[in-house]
């Protein structure tokens, strides 16, 4: 999920974000965010029966 | 950064052709726009995910339409353009179903052709002088 996140949020940041700065700003919340909302999903369905 | 050439309108054939080497070399058509940074960043990083969806046990799907999902899965893994081919060539792509990282492989395959997509209509958008 890290290198997976790492990957396509290095890829929306530079295709979207003209200045290096901003894609690297960018790049980092779209990161956090990926993570961020892996780890409250898991957490959400852990209750569930498999 | 945005080099001169890049700012110019393309012509109709040109874009085109600009979409197509996009499309057979993730970040081609940035490179050759002049966005020297944004090409390598692409050609890098989708290269990277394609292979390591390979080394993941993930598969490349066949073009089977009585298999709706398997087709849209066929048509995302053609995106990363000539990895594929070379992949298909090596023979690489069967996929282990029983593999633990089987989905995970498919994952990183599939998104790294529709993000190789997302790169085209990037080139599209640039070479049209809308960006």
């Amino acid at each position: 999920m890290i290198v997976f996140s790492l990957f396509v949020s290095t890829v929306f940041a530079v295709l979207t974000r003209d200045d290096p700065k901003e894609q690297i700003v960018f790049g980092a919340r779209l990161f956090g965010g990926f993570i961020g909302a892996g780890i409250l999903i898991g957490w959400l369905l852990y209750p569930l029966p498999l | 950064m945005r080099a001169a050439a890049a700012d110019r309108t393309q012509t109709s054939s040109l874009t085109y052709l600009l979409c197509a080497v996009a499309w057979f070399v993730p970040g081609g058509g940035h490179l050759w726009l002049g966005r020297r940074q944004k090409g390598i960043v692409f050609l890098v990083a989708l290269t990277l995910m394609f292979v390591f969806g390979l080394w993941l046990e993930g598969r490349l799907f066949p073009f089977d339409m009585t298999q709706p999902l398997v087709a849209l899965s066929a048509i995302a893994d053609l995106g990363v353009g000539g990895p594929y081919f070379i992949a298909r060539l090596m023979g690489a792509g069967r996929g282990d179903v029983v593999a633990i990282t089987y989905e995970y492989g498919n994952t990183f395959i599939i998104a790294a052709g529709l993000l190789n997509m997302l790169v085209v209509l990037d080139v599209f958008d640039i070479a049209k002088g809308r960006k």
